[in-house]
């Protein structure tokens, strides 16, 4: 039993759940509790230890099927009773092709050591491979100038065809050693084969997605402003423009007085004994004046990220001067802008009057704007120059529409940026029935963040704003 | 009372009305064997709380809780020094402490003789156990419930962590509380952020979504006695529709207990749309909600 809970757990690790030592070691100590040929308690068991979040409760359910129903009956349960019962012919079958393709390809079978392990029933090594494949950081060569994002795309492409030779190997050896008088057997082996290489394609292309339960996704609003509050910001007039902006200007005002009020009315901590008494000297050493300590309040942290490209033009001015008002307000406001690489726009915004402000956003920030947006290539940056940024108090406010133009979006770094810090807001320009089409990466970074909603209008932006707890 | 199995204590919960999945049952038979806190995720109002109510009902346990908020501090979580009282105690002792430094010939003597009454000063007698010290210091074992410990700061975590592993508890001026009892304990979170992976190590974890319609359905009928079965199947299939809309709020099992009985007392036999218009604010509490419930009151019902 234990071998199989270790092996099963470094299974975990290497689909990317976080499991510690003591979790096993949990898991084992409440193995003995329960009858562990229910399968549902001794699932729950597992699940209890090994996932500590709902998020992660598919992937877990995932790498238990893989290891539990398709590896262990077809191959490995078999195999554990071997002293008793003698290997089935198909068993046999299986490690004879194995064995067999190995001497054949010689010096290539390294490359596809991974796979061979996988197919004998020992998942990890493969899991591992795919694991790194989804999570690989683009290299950036400095010799060439074009920047590539295809590096995942060619690694998987290699494993595929691996997989491919795999299979006609197989299937021509299974040929070769078929033994008259038993059809059946060449047959499951075929099966067998067949099944298992599918299965490991379907693990290598698929992307996998956290469930995101609490995600909260809003898309009503309160009918606040008639007309212009529904228009979208990028049909407006200059003159309607100003309007919304004072409206805007109005709330983010009321939004620092909500704050200044949390702080007015903060409780007060304990006694504080020092100065008590020494206050207490002025009457006698009779303390008649008690002074309590005060406790400093949580300051939150916005760190925004704003996309600037040309998809988003109308809406991105708009949404630059709502930043703009909010670092006006508030002291621990960090602003970003981004198309394919990441400018911090803090200082801009402090030096100059709004409007200027924005224009230099798009002329001195040092961005681009005529590339092609990549969300997966300003992550990368982000992560490199400016993470340590989040904290556990920063809110994460992600500004723009998630067209990423077919490059690789890099979803786990927003995984990253989420375990580090308090919330992941997503403001999505466009409404929400375009977010799955074309090229909207929106579905995949969804999965990853604590809250969107799609605003592009001022009832939306307003709901927003109101809403928006620091 | 201590559980014997998994399906001692799917009968023990039951017999407390509250219904478990096998999941639940199993989690909680583990933690109470291997003494180690349960951490409850799950949306609103699907019974985390009852949970643990429940589990303090069939083992007999009185339970503490303790409701988690912003700006929680050790000071009402933990211990508090009872300052008003030790400053009362040395006014009132005052002559005695007079004649402990009387016989003193230097300051530094006399200093020398206070200090040695100190403890008197920091003891047990003048520390006010707040709702986690009360759990380990009590003489017969408590369930422990820390509600919506995701709506408390990071800070709180962290001393968290000592008592949740040892179950023991260090102030500076005495030292380490050991507890008598090891308490059952049930962390509940409703996701507004994410706990710390050294809290996750330490607890095991139990996700409770909505229940599923048969679960639902058996709920009701142990809460509301004498619902016809017709009814009751189309009301639960209406609130599980109410459920997947976009609702600010989702109606929770309360609620659909608290229509189950307005429609009982209004004598309703079926639900048409507009029996559903005028009970709505039994089952949604925001006033876009229920426009929203409106525009599509037709497909709503079951």
């Amino acid at each position: 039993m234990l071998d199989m809970i270790t092996k099963f757990s470094a299974c975990c690790r290497a689909a990317g759940l976080k499991v510690s030592p003591l979790e096993v070691i949990d898991c084992m100590s409440q193995l003995r509790f329960i009858d562990a040929t229910d399968e549902e308690a001794f699932r729950s068991l597992l699940m209890a230890n090994f996932v500590k979040s709902r998020r992660d409760q598919p992937r877990f359910l995932e790498i238990y099927h893989l290891f539990f129903h398709e590896l262990r009956t077809s191959f490995h349960d078999v195999q554990e009773e071997d002293s008793e019962n003698p290997e089935t012919p198909k068993q046999k079958r299986v490690k004879e092709i194995l064995e067999k393709i190995r001497e054949d390809l010689g010096d290539e079978a390294e490359a596809l050591q991974n796979l061979l392990d996988y197919l004998g029933g020992d998942p990890e090594a493969f899991l591992n491979e795919v694991q790194e494949i989804h999570n690989l950081v683009e290299q950036r060569s400095l010799a060439i100038k074009v920047k590539s994002n295809m590096g995942q795309l060619s690694n998987r492409l290699s494993v595929m065809l691996k997989i491919n030779q795999i299979r006609q190997k197989a299937l021509q050896l299974a040929g070769e050693l078929d033994a008259p008088g038993d059809p059946f057997t060449k047959r499951e082996i075929d099966a067998y084969f067949s099944k298992m290489l599918d299965r490991s394609f379907d693990l290598l292309t698929r992307d996998k997605r956290p469930d995101n339960v609490a995600l909260r996704q809003v898309n009503r609003t309160d009918p606040r402003f008639e007309e212009i509050g529904e228009r979208p910001f990028a049909t407006l007039t200059p003159t309607e423009m100003e309007r919304t902006k004072e409206v805007t200007d109005r709330l983010v005002r009321k939004l620092k007085d909500m704050a200044t009020r949390r702080y007015a009315s903060r409780n007060k901590g304990m006694l504080d004994v020092r100065k008590t008494l020494r206050r207490a000297g002025r009457f006698q050493g009779v303390p008649l004046e008690l002074h309590f300590r005060d406790k400093p309040l949580r300051k939150g942290k916005i760190v925004a990220l704003c996309d600037v490209s040309g998809s988003v033009w109308s809406a991105a001015r708009f949404m630059l001067a709502i930043l703009y008002s909010l670092q006006e307000c508030f002291n621990g406001v960090k602003s970003f802008a981004f198309v394919s690489d990441v400018a911090d726009i803090t200082p801009l915004f402090k030096a100059n009057p709004v409007n200027e402000a924005i224009e230099k956003v798009f002329s001195e920030s040092g961005i681009d704007t005529r590339m092609l947006t990549d969300y997966g290539a300003s992550f990368v940056r982000f992560r490199e120059r400016h993470m340590h940024e989040l904290s556990t108090k920063t809110t994460l406010l992600i500004i723009g529409d998630a067209r990423s133009n077919y490059q690789n979006p890099h979803q786990e770094i927003l995984e990253e940026m989420r375990d580090r810090c308090r919330r992941i807001i997503w403001l999505n320009p466009e409404p929400l029935t375009t977010w799955s089409t074309g090229d909207s990466e929106m579905f995949t970074y969804k999965a990853h963040c604590h809250e969107v909603r799609p605003c592009r209008n001022l009832n939306q932006l307003v709901t927003f704003i109101e809403e928006l707890v620091l | 009372m201590e559980f014997r199995s998994v399906a001692h204590v799917t009968e023990a919960l039951s017999a407390a009305r509250y219904i478990p999945s096998t999941e639940i049952a199993t989690v909680v038979f583990l933690a109470a064997a291997t003494r180690k806190p349960i951490l409850v995720e799950g949306p609103a109002g699907v019974g985390k709380t009852e949970l643990a109510k429940s589990i303090s009902l069939c083992m007999d346990r009185p339970l503490i809780r303790m409701q988690c908020y912003e700006g929680l501090d050790e000071a009402k979580a933990l211990y508090e020094w009872e300052y008003a009282k030790q400053l009362l105690y040395t006014q009132m002792v005052r002559d005695k402490i007079h004649s402990v430094v009387e016989e003193a010939d230097t300051l530094a003597e006399a200093v020398e003789k206070i200090s040695e009454q100190e403890d008197a000063f920091f003891s047990e007698r003048f520390l006010q156990p707040r709702p986690l010290l009360k759990a380990i210091q009590s003489e017969k074992p408590v369930v422990l419930l820390i509600d919506e410990v995701d709506k408390s700061d990071p800070e709180f975590e962290a001393f968290l962590l000592e008592l949740l592993s040892d179950f023991q508890v260090s102030i500076p001026e005495i030292g380490t509380i050991r507890a008598k009892t090891i308490p059952f304990v049930i962390l509940t979170s409703n996701n507004y952020r994410d706990m710390s992976d050294a809290l996750k190590r330490r607890c095991i974890h139990l996700f409770i979504d909505y229940p599923a319609i048969e679960t639902e359905k058996e709920i009701v009928r142990m809460k509301i006695s004498g619902i016809e079965e017709i009814l009751l199947d189309k009301l639960v299939r209406t609130v599980a529709n109410l459920r997947g809309l976009d609702l600010k709020k989702r109606p929770c099992i309360s609620e659909t207990l608290d229509w189950a009985r307005s429609l009982m007392v209004l004598q309703a036999d079926t639900i048409t749309p507009e029996v559903l218009a005028s009970t709505l604010n039994m089952l949604v509490k925001f006033k876009s909600d229920a426009e929203l419930v409106k525009e599509r009151l037709q497909t709503v019902i079951a």
